[in-house]
């Protein structure tokens, strides 16, 4: 009996010593200095644009200090990084959230809200369009600062072999998709798994042929209508006539699918420009046009990006907000330059637009600026299970032999139900 | 006297056997068996990780009952097993038993080769995989356009991905089960065998009657951690299909894996994996009481 009782002591103390070296110290401050934690996902030069800015903060004043950390991955951050640190209540005090996921932080409160931090004159510069998409209930809750618009991407040379115009109709694309398709080379290069990013690049096809996911005020499917079934029977008909790859070896954003010559035509956004200028520098082999409408339909395209967001349990929620607002919300020079130099991508304020007004018509940019943004219409903020249950819709009619009809009317229930769960 | 001795060095030697099993132990208590307890508290709240929990009681296993996505991935995870193990065992076996006659210069290198995959990072061994069953550029297809046969979708079809995912795994795990095997098949006495040669039994019936038979114990080994294995079926999954293509190899766990960190339901997550726990202890309890009953 002794003999267990000293091992349970033992065995209790060696526990408590694991436990206490497991669990780290929750320190915020240091003197006055306010430290302030932000993390992202970025990685080589959008990494380099978040740490500069990050240190020229730092030294520009000496109240607050951030310290800026990254996963370098986005699925890691967005799926374990960010909900482990706020299920241990250690959350970082800024953060980056992208429409996929802003629903869920804003449900549970843990976004705060920004509106009394907007400079002056500020938020009137903001596309009204790209703030709505972060306000809940009247409080802006996240500061958008990149628009990345979606466009089809061709190779001149493939299209002009097969004396194909570039598509201006869905028929048109899907045809010029079959007869693009050799042996080699893939029609066109979409999206093939399930995820925010295939329901992303299928948004323009719905919009365009005027169909939606919910009602005005988000209460109510209204998935199950003659014009979604439309929009997803011919995403299905690219997967079910094989031209489109069921699965690609390149990722679906990375324009290497096109650059590479082993698809004629992808549906790509705005960032795949400086790539193929810089990896597949080859002058006018590629064109840029807009997503092809239905017929009698009007063009739109979906606007993503990522934007800042504060925690709102930070101790520090109006140091945080200065900070992002110094960052993308203050003066043109630095929102500018990340949307810019860094990546290639339209600011959210119209007067860094207009300031890059030069910048914005060089190369294949000019398309993007005179052809597709005006149709623009940001990724709606659905929460991760209508997101899942319209992304299911997708895969049935690519990969289940559903009619976009049957899809839709079994998504249409799942969307309902869901909206019925959370209230 | 002689007595006391005897029990005071006993009592030393099961202090020494605690001492060295302690560390383990508390590792165990830390790492496993308190986050199983929990796991099944958590299950009993409803929890989006952000915010604080919210006692629900058994709401949570309620709702599940009526999940046809979480009862269509089990059935799914048992299609997996059922393709999976009968399907690891038998190659195994078979290749252990053809391996152990070859000269032991050959054996050691055949062992080798086979055992390679099972050194290779799960995620790796995946991606190289997706390249081989890629259906327009793959190796897999080129040779069966060579071959005159037609092209197969494989990862990107609803019928053929689960089977293609079984065949990596397959790939990986064969090596090592085949070694096991190895090592108890050459501790048969090889008198049996002689016996059964001047007895004039063939090949096939010595295999069945003294080789079988005396690889029980090594098999139920095997079919059971296999079983639990197939049931916990999660990287390569995540890494090819990531569940798709239209959910044909969304596995339980992948599904506890969206719950929990793609729509951030946490407690209801913990209440699928503390079932598939259940299962998954059921079974394995069940396989040993059959395989050990005839023993």
């Amino acid at each position: 009996m002794k003999l267990w009782k000293k091992l349970m002591t033992i065995g209790f103390v060696l526990t408590l010593i694991v436990m206490a070296g497991c669990s780290s110290d929750s320190e915020g401050e240091s003197g006055d200095v306010v430290t302030l934690t932000f993390s992202d996902f970025h990685s080589e030069g959008d990494q380099e644009f978040f740490e500069g800015l990050v240190d020229e903060y730092n030294k520009m004043q000496d109240e607050v200090k951030i310290e800026y950390t990254t996963t370098g991955n986005l699925t890691d951050y967005s799926n374990t990084k960010l909900p482990v640190a706020f299920a241990n209540n250690e959350g970082p005090d800024i953060f980056m959230t992208s429409p996929g996921d802003f629903q869920k932080y804003a449900d549970a409160g843990v976004l705060a809200d920004l509106s009394p931090y907007f400079k002056e004159g500020v938020k009137e510069d903001f596309l009204p369009s790209a703030l709505e998409a972060v306000t809940v209930d009247d409080k802006i809750l996240a500061l958008p600062f990149e628009l990345e618009l979606l466009g089809l991407y061709y190779n001149k040379t493939m299209l002009e072999e097969a004396n194909l115009e570039v598509p201006k109709t869905w028929d048109e694309l899907l045809a010029a998709a079959k007869k693009l398709t050799t042996d080699d080379v893939a029609g066109i290069a979409l999206p093939t798994d399930k995820g925010a990013y295939l329901n992303f690049v299928w948004y323009p096809f719905l919009w365009q042929n005027g169909g939606s996911v919910l009602n005005e005020d988000g209460t109510k499917s209204t998935f199950n209508t003659p014009e979604v079934a439309e929009a997803l029977d011919i995403w299905g008909s690219f997967f079910q006539e094989g031209a489109a790859p069921s699965k690609l070896q390149i990722d679906p954003t990375d324009i290497g699918n096109l650059g590479g010559g082993t698809a004629a035509m992808q549906i790509v956004g705005t960032w795949a420009i400086p790539m193929l200028e810089s990896e597949y520098a080859d002058g006018d082999e590629f064109g840029l046009a807009p997503i092809p409408i239905p017929e009698g339909g009007k063009h739109a395209t979906a606007a993503g990006g990522w934007k800042f967001a504060v925690n709102a349990k930070s101790e520090h929620v109006k140091e945080a907000a200065d900070f992002i607002m110094w960052a993308v919300g203050d003066d043109k020079e630095r929102p500018l330059e990340y949307v810019t130099e860094t990546k290639f991508a339209y600011a959210p304020r119209q007067s860094v637009v207009e300031e890059g007004k030069e910048f914005y018509d060089k190369g294949l940019r000019k398309v993007f600026t005179e052809e597709i943004y005006d149709s623009a219409i940001p990724e709606p903020k659905f929460g991760a299970e209508v997101v899942d249950a319209v992304g299911e819709a997708l895969q049935n009619v690519m990969f289940g032999g559903m009619s976009g009809k049957e899809a839709a009317k079994i998504a249409d229930e799942k969307i309902q139900s869901i909206l019925d769960s959370k209230k | 006297m002689k007595r006391m001795k005897k029990n005071r060095r006993k009592r030393n030697e099961v202090l020494t056997a605690y001492g060295f099993l302690l560390p383990n132990l508390v590792g165990l208590t830390v790492f496993v068996f308190f986050p199983m307890i929990y796991a099944f508290y958590v299950s009993l709240h409803d929890w989006n990780a952000l915010s604080p929990k919210v006692f629900i009681g058994f709401d949570n296993y309620v709702e599940m009952a009526s999940d046809k996505r979480w009862w269509a991935s089990v059935g799914r995870t048992f299609l997996f097993t059922l393709i999976y193990v009968p399907a690891l065992y038998c190659l195994s076996l078979f290749f252990a038993v053809i391996l152990n006659n070859l000269k032991q210069k050959y054996q050691s290198i055949a062992r080798t080769m086979f055992l390679l995959p099972f050194a290779i990072t799960s995620v790796i061994s995946a991606v190289i995989w997706m390249f081989l069953y890629d259906p327009r550029n793959g190796v897999l297809n080129q040779l069966l356009s060579s071959l005159g046969f037609d092209k197969l979708e494989f990862l990107g079809s609803t019928n053929q991905a689960l089977v293609s995912i079984v065949v990596v795994i397959l790939w990986i795990n064969i090596g090592y089960n085949m070694i096991i095997f190895m090592a108890s098949i050459k501790e048969i006495p090889k008198d049996y065998y002689e016996a059964a040669k001047i007895d004039g039994a063939s090949a096939w019936r010595a295999f069945r009657s003294i080789t079988f038979p005396l690889l029980r114990g090594t098999s139920t080994f095997i079919l059971i951690v296999t079983m639990i294995a197939s049931f916990t079926v999660f990287d390569q999954i995540m890494v090819m299909t990531s569940g798709g293509p239209a959910s044909s190899t969304e596995v339980s766990v992948l599904y506890i894996y969206k719950q929990a960190f793609e729509f951030l339901n946490m407690g209801y997550a913990s209440a699928l994996a503390v079932i598939l726990f259940l299962i998954i202890f059921i079974l394995s309890l069940a396989q040993l009481r059959l395989y050990t009953k005839k023993g």
